[in-house]
């Protein structure tokens, strides 16, 4: 009891950020869109405070206890944040018509001076106009754009970020692999906020370019922050790399427009699209590419077909990184910027409807990237990677849906076809919502559930100590020896190992490495025990020594001062499904947040996603049903997703919280830091009933079209609160025409019925007999073990399954393609930049040398000489002068 | 008032008893006091030019060249104290370096 006081006396350091923005809210006669800035500003001053103050005060107690080692100051800049977006979403919908499409230019950032010819000649013109070709340049500000669309996301980066930073002081506070480093962590993770909010509410591309890049780099911090581990360096440049690809193309779209708009800022852009510099015509095709580049941008940010590689790679960051990254905020950058591009589509209010065939390519993407995702994710058996290709497949759906409501608002010169643009356009954008509340518990919820086998594991040896077999006779004096030697020689290991290895077969025996030990001088090799230290190095006890044995040995001697630990500890992975199992009666919070979050991405009836899936669906099939046949196999493809995510999802949790403790572990895990379970128990209500409860306050509307929310019929007039559930009922359940209803069900079908029993079948199954669940959980693994059984070892084992399981060969393409195209380019480069480059550099500093050295041969060396020299020249110089005067 | 005649006067003379001391003296301080001596005999032709025409070019010439003339010597004598403090010798004559 004592401990959980301590814990909550953390929480008065939040105090002072709710004072802050409710003395801004009744104290000051400003609207609260002047004071939208400070979500920006705060985290932004607060995170150099953390990275400094905690690398000063590293270690020292108040540091550590008292402040969580940052975790407390990031926590209380993000709900000064999320207070004054709460204040902005009471203020917009309060006074919704004053407020529409609201913009505060903070200042001038840049302003472009024009090159004009005058009669005089040329001249620099400081307002950016150059009037005889009629057009002007506008200058950069900095401002703030609110509408809807930006305080919903607003609203899911603030909240979420702020229960993310919550649930990380009890993850990553108590894990020591992490202690002492915790205030880079957050720091990083407050300017990745200051990144995702500043990027939501810029007011012009250029910002929303810039604060997208400070996300890609902190996301490239944040994968790499066990940068150690060479897997995690290797995610983090590929995830940094990847998005580069999208940010060139977006980058290059920016451009276009403004060579197009003269501007980026949306006012100017957004005020008529149609028409640009100077009121000429927009050419269309040029608009288009501009559009494909930024699109491509998304693609790459949002983890898309083909430039989704990044995203499984990225698990490799901690859980709550994972979480709020690549699940909740990063990845929705990409979708953010598609729902921007909205006004360019929207034909009823000058937008250009030459532009639809963009909405069918973003359709399609979203579609190949749906069904690909599930498809992967059937196979994957670590729990995060489920999860990441889940968040890539809903990512999927949005984009999906947004490409059919372009589609939509680009032939929006039909009124029907104008409404039916934005009932899906508010259903994706509505489904980026539940998927962000969903997919922030889901990774939560697996990191809780990794953090309990993790510590069951590690008490289940030795009391919490990792188990050290004793280091060998002699070896860690070879060791140094050899770290000595590698270091004289600059020896890699790598390179070491290749030395060693005589016979090229990229594998050592024992005979190898000790005549190498020999040969080096290392040791004694016939005095001690050399086959005690390769068995020690042998993790996979194969007899034989491959390269990453080799390196982990002598990483673990160098960082740890170990000497190899017993194999069967490091094979132990605590985000394996399948040494899960039956967790249900052990993690009932956990159990029920994964549940409800399941179930919300599946699509349960009347559980949060089922809403907007439903819409988003039956959006692009009534876009096929309108005339779009190129919509038809986008529409195909989500239908079957639907059925697939029932089943992988299901999967996970079955094969999670089901059935039998596939390990001891299992049996052992309990939940317990308060800090965890607070932000699941949290999300699970928002998930459980956020998304009925926006439903039918017809958020779709609100988000679509600024509208307002509250409780209206189709017609928009206010009703009760039962005829509006009854009309949304009868909306979702009983659509007026027979093959809009036929979708409906199918997808009800697929996604409740055939995935998650074909899951249940497979991995289902009750929990132990002594196992006591929370009722709220435990009527399901009881279902899913009714459903008997099938195995399917067979198909487990065939060529699709396997190819499923490397990904589809994405990676080996890729890497393949690089290695014929950009690797030998850049040996070229580098062999021209040596050589052509630096060669003639070097070619002057030569000569020179050589010419002076040659020259100086015949001087006296006599600083005297020279005077004389200097004078008697001078004073010819002065003769000559005055001669010739 | 003086007239600048002589002032010009002055600082010819001025200007060859550096350019004597230059050529003739070996210690490397002594030297580089001689072309202080010309460096400034060169100023006051400036103020005599600026008496004579009224411009103030001449005025604002003299004072940056005293102030470049400052970092020259603050150069100079950080150069002969690194030289004495690895050969130990100040004079001119043994410091033929180039030649070598």
């Amino acid at each position: 009891m004592a401990a959980e006081q301590n814990e909550s006396s953390h929480l008065l350091m939040l105090l002072p950020a709710l004072l802050v923005p409710l003395g801004l809210a009744f104290g000051s006669t400003n609207p609260s869109v002047e004071w939208s800035f400070l979500i920006i500003v705060v985290p932004f001053l607060a995170f150099p405070v953390i990275a400094v103050v905690g690398q000063v005060y590293n270690r020292q107690r108040w540091w550590k206890e008292g402040l969580k080692e940052g975790g407390t100051i990031a926590l209380a800049a993000l709900l000064l944040a999320l207070v004054i977006t709460v204040w902005l979403i009471g203020d917009y919908l309060t006074e919704v018509l004053l407020f529409k499409g609201q913009e505060e230019s903070l200042f001038t950032w840049v302003t472009f001076d024009v090159l004009i010819q005058t009669e005089a000649g040329w001249a620099l013109d400081s307002s950016g106009c150059a009037p005889q070709d009629g057009f002007c340049f506008s200058g950069l500000t900095m401002g703030v754009w609110i509408d809807a669309i930006t305080l919903m996301l607003l609203f899911v980066a603030t909240f979420l970020c702020f229960l993310i930073c919550w649930f990380s002081i009890g993850y990553m506070n108590t894990d020591s692999i992490n202690e002492d480093r915790n205030h880079r962590f957050y720091a990083q993770f407050l300017l990745f906020s200051v990144g995702m909010f500043g990027m939501v509410l810029a007011d012009n591309f250029l910002w929303l370019f810039i604060f997208w890049e400070i996300m890609g780099l902190c996301s490239y911090l944040l994968i790499g922050f066990y940068y150690w581990k060479p897997s995690a360096a290797a995610a983090a440049k590929k995830a940094f790399l990847t998005t580069r690809v999208g940010d060139v193309f977006l980058m290059v779209g920016i451009f276009v427009l403004y060579r197009i708009y003269g501007s980026l800022s949306f006012e100017v852009i957004f005020d008529d699209p149609s028409t640009g510099l100077g009121g000429a015509l927009v050419d269309v095709s040029l608009l288009r590419w501009a559009l494909v580049m930024m699109f491509i941008g998304a693609v790459g940010k949002s983890a898309q077909f083909p430039l989704h590689v990044w995203l499984p790679d990225a698990m490799e960051g901690p859980t709550p990184v994972s979480a709020l990254i690549h699940a909740a905020t990063m990845v929705n950058a990409g979708l953010y910027l598609v729902a921007r591009m909205v006004p360019f589509f929207d034909a009823a209010n000058g937008g250009l409807a030459e532009l639809a065939d963009v909405g069918v390519l973003i359709a399609w993407i979203g579609g190949i990237t749906a069904f690909m995702a599930a498809l992967i994710a059937f196979v994957q058996n670590d729990i995060k990677k489920v999860l990441a290709y889940s968040t890539m497949s809903q990512l999927a759906y949005i984009f999906t849906g947004l490409g059919a409501a372009l589609w939509f608002l680009a032939h929006g010169s039909n009124h029907e076809m104008h409404v039916a643009g934005l009932v899906v356009l508010g259903a994706s954008l509505f489904h980026l919502f539940n998927h962000a509340m969903a997919k922030g518990m889901l990774f939560m919820a697996s990191g809780s559930v990794i953090h309990e086998m993790h510590h069951a594991h590690h008490s289940s040896h030795d009391h919490g100590d990792i188990r050290v077999s004793p280091p060998p006779e002699g070896v860690p004096e070879a060791l140094d020896n050899l770290i000595a030697y590698l270091k004289a020689n600059s020896l890699t290991a790598r390179g070491f190992f290749q030395l060693m290895d005589l016979d090229s077969s990229r594998t050592l025996t024992v005979d190898e490495i000790t005549n190498a030990f020999r040969v080096c001088d290392l040791a004694d090799v016939d005095s001690w025990d050399v086959e005690g230290m390769v068995a020690a190095m042998d993790r996979n006890q194969d007899g034989e020594i491959d390269p990453s044995e080799f390196d982990s040995f002598l990483m673990d001697y160098l960082i740890a001062g170990r000497v190899g630990t017993a194999a069967s500890d490091d094979d132990f992975d605590p985000q394996d499904m399948r040494g899960m199992g039956g967790l249900a009666g052990r993690m009932p919070v956990t159990a029920v947040a994964m549940m409800l979050g399941s179930m919300s991405i599946i699509g349960i009836p009347l559980i949060g996603g089922f809403w907007s899936k439903e819409g988003i669906v039956g959006g692009v099939w009534e876009a096929v049903f309108a005339g779009g046949s190129m919509m038809a196999v986008p529409a195909m493809l989500v239908l079957l997703t639907a059925g697939m995510t029932g089943f992988y999802m299901s999967r996970m949790w079955l094969m999670t919280f089901a059935g039998d403790h596939r390990t001891e572990y299992a049996a052992e895990v309990v939940e317990q830091t308060p800090w965890i379970k607070t932000p699941l128990v949290v999300l699970s209500l928002m998930t459980a009933l956020g998304g009925i409860v926006l439903a039918l306050l017809g958020v779709g509307h609100f988000l679509a079209e600024n509208g307002l929310l509250g409780l209206v019929d189709h017609e928009g007039h206010p009703v009760g609160l039962f005829e509006a559930l009854l009309g949304l009922l009868k909306h979702a359940f009983l659509p007026d025409r027979p093959e809009m209803m036929l979708v409906t069900y199918a997808t009800i079908m697929l996604a409740l019925g055939i995935g998650p029993f074909v899951a249940a079948r497979l991995h289902g199954g009750a929990l132990p007999a002594s196992a006591e669940a929370n009722r709220l959980v435990a009527w399901l693994p009881a279902l899913s073990a009714q459903a008997g059984r099938s195995e399917i070892d067979d198909l487990a084992e065939s060529g699709f399954a396997d190819a499923l399981q490397r990904r589809l060969y994405f990676d080996e393409a890729y890497e393949w393609l690089i290695a014929r195209t950009i690797m030998p380019f850049a040996a070229f480069a580098a062999w021209f930049d040596n050589n052509i480059i630096d060669g003639v550099v070097r070619l002057i500093e030569r000569g020179s040398v050589a010419g002076s050295q040659r020259i100086r041969l015949i001087t006296t060396g006599n600083a005297r000489d020279y005077i004389l020299m200097a004078a008697v020249g001078a004073f010819c110089i002065v003769l000559l002068l005055v001669g010739v005067s | 008032m003086i007239d600048p005649a002589m002032v010009s006067g002055l600082s010819a003379i001025l200007f060859c008893i550096g350019l004597a001391g230059a050529f003739t003296r070996k210690h490397a301080i002594i030297v580089l006091m001689c072309i202080e001596i010309m460096l400034n005999a060169v100023n006051l032709n400036f103020v005599a030019v600026a008496m004579q025409t009224g411009e103030p070019t001449g005025w604002v010439f003299a004072a940056i060249a005293i102030a470049i003339a400052a970092a020259e010597v603050a150069v100079g004598l950080a150069i002969f104290l690194s030289l004495y403090s690895t050969r130990e010798v100040i004079s001119l004559d043994e410091m033929d370096l180039l030649k070598h």
